[in-house]
């Protein structure tokens, strides 16, 4: 239990110490308690922002800690979404079905993402290339999805739906509790919290730290003794899958899914949440993916057409002021002044 | 010396090894064959072959023809880290240590337990050059802070807290000091009484006659001579070949 903690509270991500996890906590209690004070409607709204954090950690871990930018990670986001839609649709009425249609979401991502990883990794390409393969992945399926229209595209009784995508996705049960609303917000809180946790767990650990060393020098560690490919490979389907998460919660969130949640435009969202706040820190990326998707998602409702325009200029300022983000810069200019 | 000569047992050989990079021969019919325990050092003009040796030995080049043995496994088919694993560690010519990150962070990195027997003596070599190198205390400090004798030296420690068998250095003492030379010499020796079969690539002729069991002198890919550093240094054709009298 105590070296758990340790590696918690490990020195591989900013933010340690008793005075941070004060913060934390007093932070945290105050989303548990949010619901409390708003409407179901806003509790939900609030919820899109965390369920795409899960996605934002999975970028986090394959660009900032392992050194690889993916530039499709949507794509395991809307085949976890499709293959849910696809599993939970036909069980329609059967209880287990929301939950075996997670499984097969996350089994369908780690197939996927373990056949891509193999060809990409083990072929020693190099690493600039990775960024445009797992671009041009996803549009192929953008693309694939989109021609799926008619009544010839569809799996037992669930229709793919085409440009249109599919519909009428059930809400996540356990039993017969259904999770929409308030209970939707906590549950997409406490997912966030347990991979939070779990992946501070993991980069403080060995692995880890093996995956910080492949990122600084790929041929020193492998001279080592390490299977770098193989590391490479498991740390790429870990965040293929917690790109999975996002698109499985997305899903039960809004009971849709569209070929335009793989497209370009998607694509680069995840990538704009890390930079921003800071890539290689999983605190500044849940900062960075609420705040962002609060940003665009107010914009947006209140009619204004210029929010990716001004999301993109957040950006550039980002990469020409805050290089290492600016969650982490700002953090590490406080931890200078104390 | 008795302790080497008991061990009498080829560690690592290669036969008939050749490379190419287009037309230049990196490496031609190299037979060479160290020693359990042994202190070899490998000298030659720049662009001998000296460097390809050890790229070729860990994995990092395919040979084009030819056979590497470690303690009797032909390993000229494995990938890099099979063979890293059967108890290899390189110190890259340019420091590769891991810039960024913490000497702590390097070496716990680096603390891979390849070599599954005799532990116990390889975590005494990695302690001696933990305590010897001054490393210990230094734990919280980026590698980049450090000087480059310093961080040569992070560089052997992090091999030696991989556990290896034998250790390749290519260029150890590049950079540094005559007082750090001989420092690293001496360390390097003790290191090697404990029964560490060390390969060192080196330049520095004094360090070389210092720490050799015996030299090999490579000149355009091929072994050019072999022998104690009374040989080599008394040879007239390796004198030749360094001075280009040929």
């Amino acid at each position: 239990m105590k070296h758990l903690l340790n590696l918690i509270d490990g020195d591989k991500d900013i933010g340690r110490g008793n005075k941070f996890w004060a913060g934390f906590f007093l932070v945290l209690i105050c989303f548990f308690l949010y619901p409390t004070f708003v409407s179901s409607f806003r509790a939900s709204n609030t919820a899109f922002y965390l369920l795409n954090i899960p996605m934002g950690f999975g970028l986090c871990l394959i660009w900032g800690y392992c050194g690889i930018l993916s530039f499709g990670h949507v794509a395991y986001y809307g085949l976890a979404g499709y293959a849910y839609g696809i599993i939970a649709g036909n069980l329609l009425g059967n209880s287990w079905g929301p939950i075996l249609g997670v499984l097969g979401g996350l089994v369908v991502c780690t197939i996927i993402s373990g056949i891509f990883g193999y060809f990409v990794f083990y072929s020693r390409i190099q690493k600039w290339i990775i960024p445009i393969l797992t671009l041009v992945f996803t549009l192929l399926l953008e693309t694939f999805f989109v021609q799926t229209s008619g009544y010839q595209w569809r799996v037992g009784r669930v229709l793919l739906g085409g440009f249109n995508g599919m519909t009428n996705i059930p809400f996540f049960q356990i039993g017969t509790f259904e999770f929409e609303g308030y209970s939707f917000y906590y549950y997409c809180l406490v997912i966030v919290l347990v991979l939070f946790f779990g992946l501070r767990i993991l980069v403080n650990s060995k692995f880890g730290q093996i995956v910080i060393g492949i990122r600084e020098d790929e041929l020193r560690t492998e001279m080592l003794g390490y299977d770098i490919r193989f590391l490479q490979c498991v740390t790429f389907i870990i965040s293929a899958n917690l790109a999975g998460i996002s698109g499985l919660l997305y899903v039960q969130w809004g009971n849709y899914i569209t070929p335009s949640q793989m497209g370009i435009l998607q694509a680069a969202l995840p990538v704009i949440w890390c930079a921003v706040g800071g890539r290689n820190s999983f605190i500044a990326v849940i900062f960075a993916t609420i705040v962002l998707n609060w940003l665009s998602f107010t914009l947006s409702s209140q009619g204004n057409q210029y929010a990716l325009v001004i999301i993109g200029t957040l950006l550039v300022i980002t990469m020409v002021f805050f290089p290492r983000g600016i969650v982490v810069m700002i953090f590490e200019k406080m931890q200078k002044i104390r | 010396m008795s302790m080497l000569t008991d061990s009498n047992q080829i560690i690592i050989s290669t036969h008939n090894l050749n490379k190419k990079f287009g037309g230049i021969v990196a490496a031609k019919d190299v037979n060479l064959s160290v020693n359990t325990g042994e202190f070899r050092c490998l000298i030659g003009p720049n662009g001998a072959g000296k460097s390809t040796l050890f790229s070729l030995l860990c994995g990092i080049e395919r040979a084009d023809s030819g056979e590497i043995r470690i303690l009797n496994k032909e390993v000229t088919k494995l990938k890099p880290f099979q063979r890293i694993k059967l108890g290899l560690g390189l110190k890259f010519q340019t420091n590769r240590a891991f810039q960024s990150l913490s000497i702590k962070d390097n070496l716990s990195i680096s603390n891979n337990k390849i070599q599954v027997m005799d532990n116990e003596i390889a975590e005494e070599r990695y302690q001696l050059a933990l305590s010897e190198f001054k490393l210990k205390s230094e734990g919280a400090k980026l590698a980049r802070e450090l000087p480059h004798n310093m961080l040569q030296w992070l560089e052997i420690t992090m091999i030696l807290a991989s556990f290896p068998k034998i250790v390749l250095l290519d260029e150890p003492t590049a950079g540094m000091s005559v007082e750090e030379t001989l420092f690293t010499g001496s360390v390097l020796k003790r290191l090697n009484a404990t029964g560490l079969t060390i390969i060192v690539v080196e330049h520095d002729m004094q360090f070389v006659k210092d720490v050799a069991n015996k030299i090999t002198v490579f000149h355009e890919g091929e072994i050019f001579y072999e022998g104690t550093a009374e040989e080599v240094s008394n040879s007239e054709e390796v004198k030749n070949i360094y001075l280009g009298r040929d």
